[in-house]
């Protein structure tokens, strides 16, 4: 279980997260909506490791996590970040060599098996510069290369941004399977609210670096301030 | 007899390139990671270059554990340049400029530590280094320094593209020139990986500064051949290490027959000139690719 309590943190003297409280049990689907600059990525950022904490506390298990971006990552804690980024420079197969970077040479081949397995457009591409893909593959990759270091809990930002939607529903139907079949705790920050929302066991409302609203998936999708404020374009649309 | 002349001046322009070629992928390394101009990388090979001549002129050792000894010097005062300059500039997250500054300040700094000891003066390695001065090939005579330099640059590009293709940590290399945040993100050690970036760059500093002292002379000011990496990096477009090898070498060839031709006060000015028309016309370089995130 990772718990995030009462923290605040940000950049410098900017202070972007005032006094966040999320609790993801382990196997759940946490879903966190809100606007450009609301905070989203900051959060998933201060979890990684790559913001630094103000004040306030991140527990895995109830330890504290480790300081640095690379002991958080081998405590069990992926990020697959917004806007991919791959390594573009490298091929498909050196980038999920990457992602497996702390995993033992056999898991390694095992990991990168399966990958393929789920994504076989990697794999006949397995030698190619990852840059001279398009960008619905390279999001399979960096999902790919996520899942190369085994994570107990999996962080996913913005998955969707710049996907057409039939991409994105393979990449959402992906984060479910991991779930389901894998038992992977995932934290998926959206923008893309209504989908998100429905996988939800549990989501959070973040503005100006608050929690505005929390609850379960499905209440949140029902909630009038939510439709009013996130899921009025994406209702319409249906 | 002309083509013959011609054919010695392209021999020894090749190997002139090949110590360029060291010095500016050591150089190019660096940059692509951390994304400054390292000149401390001549004050690197400049110590590299006066601890194979100690070892070679009072100790007398002879000439593969002197350019051992090089090689090695090189990644020491690699590592600590960046532990003692950029380390610590860098989890301050200071500007790109600081950097910069720091590392011309090194390269003056390791250029004084050289003054000191063997004061402005021009010294040579010992003659007994080398058993064999030339060999004959034909009507060719080529030296066998300059042979020594190729094979030598050979063998070193060899190590470095098996080091970065297969081996992890090379591939880790090259992810950090793409994106070190990123990197982080895959649980890797960046300060690791850009002391071992600095390892791999010193030690072909190391090897460039022994090979360029052997071939030519030495003085304290040896380290401001980095300058010949810099623009070798410039022209061959600084994200391909490819690219900056084959422009070094270019750049040594045209440089000999430069030399040949218009002498060797002109010699740098041209070159100058040249460096600043191509960045005009072809800013990216030779070889330059960029990638872009694609949506």
């Amino acid at each position: 279980m990772l718990e995030v309590k009462n923290l605040h943190s940000g950049y410098n003297k900017i202070e972007v997260l005032h006094g966040i409280n999320i609790t993801v049990p382990d196997g759940k689907i946490i879903v966190v909506i809100g606007r450009n600059g609301a905070g989203k990525s900051t959060l998933l950022n201060t979890i990684s490791g790559l913001v630094k904490i103000k004040s306030g506390s991140i527990l895995l298990d109830g330890k504290k996590l480790p300081s640095s971006p690379h002991k958080i990552v081998s405590s069990g804690i992926i990020q697959v970040p917004e806007g991919r980024r791959i390594f573009p420079s490298l091929t498909i197969d050196e980038n999920l060599i990457m992602g497996g970077y702390l995993v033992s040479p056999s898991d390694l081949k095992t990991r990168k098996e399966l990958v393929y397995d789920t994504f076989p457009i990697l794999r006949e591409r397995a030698n190619q510069q990852a840059g001279t893909m398009s960008g619905g593959e390279q999001q399979m990759l960096a999902m790919g290369r996520g899942m190369m270091a085994g994570p107990k809990i999996l962080l996913l930002d913005e998955p969707s941004l710049g996907l057409a939607p039939l991409i994105f529903n393979q990449v959402f139907e992906l984060v479910k399977k991991l779930n389901h079949e894998e038992n992977m705790t995932i934290i998926l920050v959206e923008q893309n609210a209504s989908i998100a929302l429905r996988m939800a066991d549990y989501a959070y409302v973040l503005e100006n670096g608050e929690v505005v609203i929390e609850g379960p998936g499905k209440a949140l999708v029902e909630d009038p301030r939510v439709k009013a404020a996130y899921l009025g374009a994406a209702n319409k649309k249906v | 007899m002309q083509v013959m002349v011609l054919l010695q001046q392209v021999i020894n322009g090749l190997s002139l390139g090949a110590v360029y070629a060291l010095i500016a992928v050591g150089y190019a390394l660096v940059f692509n990671v951390l994304k400054f101009s390292n000149f401390a990388h001549g004050g690197v090979l400049g110590i590299s270059a006066y601890a194979g001549y100690i070892v070679a002129n009072q100790l007398h050792w002879p000439l593969i554990p002197v350019i051992l000894v090089g090689i090695l010097t090189g990644a020491v005062v690699a590592v600590l340049v960046e532990l003692i300059a950029f380390r610590w500039i860098r989890l301050q997250k200071g500007q790109l400029v600081y950097f910069f500054v720091t590392s011309v300040t090194m390269l003056m700094a390791l250029e004084q530590v050289l003054i000191i000891r063997f004061g402005a003066s021009f010294e040579s390695f010992p003659y007994t280094l080398l058993k064999v001065k030339v060999i004959h090939l034909g009507e060719l005579t080529v030296s066998i320094t300059y042979l020594l330099s190729l094979v030598l640059t050979i063998i070193a590009f060899s190590v470095l593209l098996y080091i970065l293709k297969k081996t992890k940590i090379g591939i880790a290399i090259r992810a950090a020139s793409n994106d070190l945040v990123a990197t982080s993100l895959m649980g890797i050690n960046v300060d690791q990986i850009i002391v071992a970036t600095f390892i791999v760059s010193g030690l072909l500093g190391g090897l460039s500064g022994v090979l360029y002292g052997i071939s030519a002379s030495l003085s304290p000011q040896i380290g401001q051949i980095v300058i010949k990496g810099f623009i070798a990096s410039v022209l061959g477009g600084l994200g391909s290490l490819k690219g900056v090898a084959i422009a070094a070498v270019a750049l040594g060839v045209f440089e000999v027959f430069l030399v040949a031709t218009i002498g060797s006060g002109l010699t740098p000015v041209v070159i100058f000139l040249l460096m600043v028309i191509f960045l005009l016309v072809r800013p990216q370089g030779f070889a330059g690719v960029s990638f872009t995130d694609k949506a």
